[in-house]
């Protein structure tokens, strides 16, 4: 039975290759049919209350996500010539298709409210057609600072940093969009000094880069794991049996992906990168065995079906595990990650059909005489030899120690653990030197932040934010809100009843407060409205209506955890001091999108990790038909999960997005190579005399081919850790410290246990 | 086939155009552009020598929404073309009745305006440089309401005023770099001189602004726009301005445009 595909494959090899690049041939073509979807929001539902509300709140005031343009004037200064020429390009990107030219908010369109000639008030645009003074600048930014409408938004205190916020009608404009503004800024000069940020241009640029980094990783990791597998191996045509398989598998699963009709998210984008190396592993084992089975065999047609007979059992279990272990991510409430969690078990499942049949096909289509070579191949001058035997050594003589040590590393591990910090941050996607991350780091230092989120309250009544009590929440909210050191500024309707007043009464200080009548407000408000005053930058505060007000809070830092935090205190806040007329209180922005996101991802993962542990626990005792064997299998697993996770605790590195999702990876991964030691060994323990017999001899076959395999996918995904892009070389550091990890664990640990325990678990000849 | 049915068309084709130089010739053929502009001007913004009328403004935005402000208006002219007075008294919305507002427009420099608060009894000048700015949030400008000099723009016919009976077509380019619109189509009614529907594009072309007048009536002898509309094409949003109780010629007087009367307003003229 289970030799059954590959007899096919060796009688019909030819048509067994035929029909797998047909079905190639049919996945590839729904390649040009692929929906890209680069928008993060994503992760949830479209029907997702955050989602719902956020929506709600773009439309209630007209709000749009803004990308932000910084222009470094530290040399320059903050001169008239620099302000004229930021006039112009203000005008200019008015004209660029996306962005909301009406709503823009830079010093030559931004209204400001200031005292004229003959004690009158003045409403209109800060910087006029033309700046014809130093005085006149000056003059400009020190109405800057006064106005709390403006402050941190235009420039930075000192003058040093100018900065325009650009709304854009969907964040999937804004690398585009992005690109454009650097143009301009190039045509006028001041490329260099043009720094753009702003979640929006992280988001959609990440996106963009990673399918750019995907087409770049996956050949380069193909290209490495080639070349590694000609070292060992030696025979190009052998080795491209692997490469052949890898390629297909990912065809197929992609193939099926687009045409099932799921979009290709920033999640499925890196199928491909996952799929690799596990379908690489197969062949190695394949490869490995059948490498040492032609010493013993003379007709290449038993080999490979002896070849695969032996290792159908824990092939067809380590994919098992792996499927099962991407499977949970079906349980995590985020779409992107089901799709990408289903579609990589189905990938997983495809690479072992593909490796039980085509391979097969592709020895037996090999001249036995490029076979002969392949098995002279040197053994004992080989490193990994030498590599086994003293890892044997290591079990024999020091399986104690390691026994302890190991109990020493779980204990450290599970302090370890205990100091993982998540927090995300769709900036830091981007390494410190990527122009995004500088330009976030230098724009919210200098300004009040980048990072909007919107505090909505509705009063659920017309009129009731007209009422004082309303705006003195409004205004004691601020307050509270702006306590918080990584707030720079919030705004707000009160802000703009408070300035309007302040003006009116001759820039009295003491008349900077909101009035006690109702009647006030509306008439001054209604007096900003009267005179100039663009009434649509009041509407993105207040409703028409007066029944929801809205305040943005400006955040310096876009990471999880101090968003959260922020929104922590300020839902307590409001909690001990209820506003003063029923309101609901809602909160929107991209910042607080994701938090509950990652919210989400991070409980999700939870459960689904430990559901996939215990599934692959009961697989486990189901395949060994032992509950001991069982236990020891998952020993490695659970010491590569433990101290990995461990390891991001200690050094600080936040459990974020990539972080988590690889997860699963380390559980499919990391029992493989435990199945394969255990069958192996206790196969030999049944075929051989002694049980020092089959211990010697399980290193030199499994041993060996673990240890090609730990090499191959170890140093194949090395490229990764060069990628501009954060998640990616995170990818590389798992798939390195997985391999290594659980290689180590399997191959020291599981023997120290079996050598030191040996009446426990020798199963003698013929027992 | 097809030089029969041309055949038949050919007198109708005669008529329409001898019906069209028979206009031209009556009314047009002394004209130029310019002066009809300014006939325009006059006819729509210094009608009477001063006029009162109840005005209800329905601002309806893109999702349907609409406020509504009412109020009394006065006008009085103090030269053709030239300065005028305006003064405004809110009703509606409850909470900004009683306030008023008053603008002395001058042609020559910046308009001069009042506002009354009447919550902290206060009058405020307001100085204004943007004409094109919004009137009370509508999708009114301020220039819209009280009219803008012809003298501002150049003034050309436009291609189709040959063949438009009914009106006077004329495109117009501001002087200066103007934000209201950088072109202009203007589609004057040949008898009253009112403008019936005018199209503002921008600098790019794109059509932005569209005003138009939706009910006309006569009224002591002078052809008045009593509903017009006014469509902010890249806002999706829309003014519509109804005019009632209109009156002409009702003897005001300058004393009543003074600050004096911002925050006692002419009770008579208010009803």
């Amino acid at each position: 039975m289970k030799t059954k595909l590959t007899e096919i494959s060796l009688n019909h090899p030819g048509k067994v290759i035929t029909l797998a690049l047909l079905i190639t041939a049919f996945f590839l073509f729904q390649f040009p049919s692929v929906v890209i979807d680069t928008d993060p929001e994503n992760m949830l539902p479209a029907d997702e209350q955050v989602r719902v509300d956020d929506r709600k709140a773009k439309e209630d005031f007209d709000l749009y996500d803004f990308i932000v343009l910084g222009i470094n004037s530290q040399e320059s200064g903050f001169t008239p010539e620099l302000l004229n020429k930021l006039t112009e390009i203000t005008a200019e990107i008015e004209d660029i298709e996306g962005v909301i030219s009406d709503d823009i908010i830079a010093p030559s369109v931004v209204d400001d409210i200031s005292q004229g000639a003959n004690g009158s008030i003045i409403i209109k645009p800060l910087v006029g057609d033309s700046v014809r003074s130093q005085k006149e600048a000056d003059e400009i930014l020190f109405r800057i600072s006064q106005n709390k409408l403006l402050r941190g938004k235009l420039a930075s205190p000192n003058g040093d940093l100018i900065s325009i916020f650009i709304p854009i009608e969907s964040k999937d404009l804004s690398h585009r969009i992005s690109e454009q503004l650097k143009l301009i800024a190039e045509n006028y000069g001041i490329g260099e000094d043009v720094f753009i940020a702003g979640l929006p241009v992280a988001e959609d640029s990440f996106g963009k880069e990673m399918f750019i980094q995907m087409g770049l990783s996956a050949p380069v990791a193909m290209l490495f794991i080639f070349v590694l597998m000609l070292i060992f191996f030696k025979k190009a045509k052998l080795v491209v049996a692997p490469l052949i398989i890898s390629m297909m598998t990912v065809i197929w699963t992609m193939g099926l992906l687009i045409v099932t009709g799921n979009t290709v998210h920033i999640m499925s984008s890196m199928i491909p990168i996952f799929l690799i190396p596990i379908s690489v592993l197969d062949s190695i084992h394949i490869l490995s065995e059948f490498h040492d089975n032609l010493k013993k065999q003379s007709s290449k047609d038993l080999i490979i079906t002896e070849t695969i007979s032996e290792l159908f059992v824990p092939m067809l279990y380590t994919s098992l595990t792996t499927a099962v272990g991407f499977l949970s991510l079906s349980l995590t409430p985020i779409p992107p990650v089901q799709v990408f969690g289903m579609f990589v078990a189905v990938g997983v499942l495809f690479a072992w059909a593909l490796s039980i049949t085509v391979i097969p096909a592709l020895l037996k289509l090999i001249s036995t005489d490029s076979l002969k070579k392949f098995s002279e191949l040197d053994e004992d001058k080989y490193l990994l030899n030498r590599v086994m035997k003293k890892l044997k050594q290591v079990s024999v003589s020091y399986g104690k120690v390691v026994i302890v040590l190991a109990l020493f590393v779980i204990a450290v591990s599970a302090y370890g653990l205990n100091l993982i910090i998540v927090n995300d941050n769709p900036v830091k996607w981007f390494k410190e030197s990527h122009p995004i991350r500088i330009a976030d780091k230098i724009m919210n230092q200098r300004l009040a932040g980048t990072y909007i989120n919107f505090l909505t309250l509705d009063g659920m009544k017309d009129d009731i934010f007209k009422s004082p009590e309303a705006a003195k929440y409004v205004e004691k909210l601020q307050e509270m809100i702006e306590q918080d050191d990584y707030v720079g500024a919030t705004t707000s309707y009160a802000d703009i009843v408070k300035k309007v007043r302040f003006e009116l009464f001759e820039a009295d200080s003491a008349k900077a407060s909101l009035p006690d009548s109702r009647d006030e407000i509306a008439q001054l408000l209604f007096l900003f409205e009267m005179s100039g005053g663009d009434a649509d930058d009041l509407y993105k505060l207040v409703t028409q209506e007066f029944d929801k007000a809205n305040i943005w809070i400006q955040l310096k830092k876009g990471d999880n955890q101090i968003v959260s935090a922020s929104v922590d205190r300020i839902n307590k806040f409001i909690e001990d001091n209820p506003p003063p007329v029923p309101m609901e209180i809602r909160w929107a922005g991209l910042p607080y999108i994701n938090v509950v996101w990652q919210d989400k991802m991070v409980s999700g993962m939870k459960d689904a990790l430990s559901g996939s542990f215990l599934v692959v626990f009961i697989m486990m005792v189901i395949l060994f038909r032992s509950f001991k064997w069982g236990v020891v299998s998952l020993l490695p697993l659970s010491l590569t999960i433990l101290s990995i996770y461990a390891f991001i605790g200690f050094i600080g590195k936040p459990y974020d997005m990539p972080v988590a999702i690889l997860s699963s990876l380390t559980l499919g991964l990391s029992v493989d190579f435990a199945i394969h030691f255990i069958q192996r060994l206790r196969k030999l323990f049944k075929e051989k005399e002694s049980f020092n017999e089959a211990f010697d001899e399980v290193f030199k076959n499994t041993g060996k081919a673990i240890g090609r395999n730990v090499v191959v996918i170890a140093i194949g995904f090395i490229p990764m850790l060069f990628s501009s892009l954060s998640p990616y070389v995170t990818v590389g550091t798992f798939f390195l410290a997985i391999m290594l990890v659980s290689g180590l664990t399997t191959m020291v640990l599981l023997p120290s246990i079996v050598y030191t325990f040996q009446n426990l678990f020798y199963e003698k000849k013929n027992a | 086939m097809p030089n029969y049915i041309k055949v038949m068309q050919l007198p109708i084709l005669l008529l329409t155009l001898l019906s069209m130089l028979s206009v031209k010739s009556s009314a047009q053929d002394a004209l130029t552009a310019q002066e009809v502009m300014m006939k325009s001007h006059l006819a729509y913004y210094y009608s009477g020598n001063d006029g009162v009328s109840n005005v209800k403004m329905s601002i309806i935005n893109k999702r349907g929404k609409e406020r509504v402000r009412e109020f009394v208006m006065l006008r009085l002219d103090k030269e053709e073309a030239g300065k005028q007075f305006y003064y405004i008294y809110f009703k509606t919305p409850s909470d900004v009745s009683r306030m008023t507002f008053m603008v002395h427009k001058d042609p020559s420099e910046n308009d001069a305006r009042w506002i009354y608060i009447p919550s902290i009894d206060l009058i405020k000048p307001i100085s204004a440089d943007d004409k094109n700015s919004s009137f009370v949030n509508s999708d009114f400008s301020y220039e819209d309401i009280s009219g803008r000099h012809p003298d501002e723009d150049n003034h050309s016919f436009a291609e189709s005023n040959e063949t438009d009976s009914m009106s006077f077509v004329i495109e117009s380019s501001s002087k200066e770099k103007y934000k209201g619109f950088a072109r202009k189509v203007s589609y004057i009614d040949r008898n009253s001189f009112l403008p019936l529907r005018e199209l503002y594009y921008n600098r790019k072309g794109v059509l932005i602004k569209e005003f138009t007048a939706e009910e006309i009536e006569e009224i002591d002898g002078i052809k008045t726009i009593t509903v017009r509309k006014m469509t902010n094409h890249k806002k999706s949003s829309h003014t519509l301005v109804t005019m009632s109780s209109i009156k002409y010629n009702i003897g005001l007087t300058e004393e009543i445009f003074t600050e004096r009367y911002l925050k006692n307003p002419p009770r008579k003229f208010m009803k």
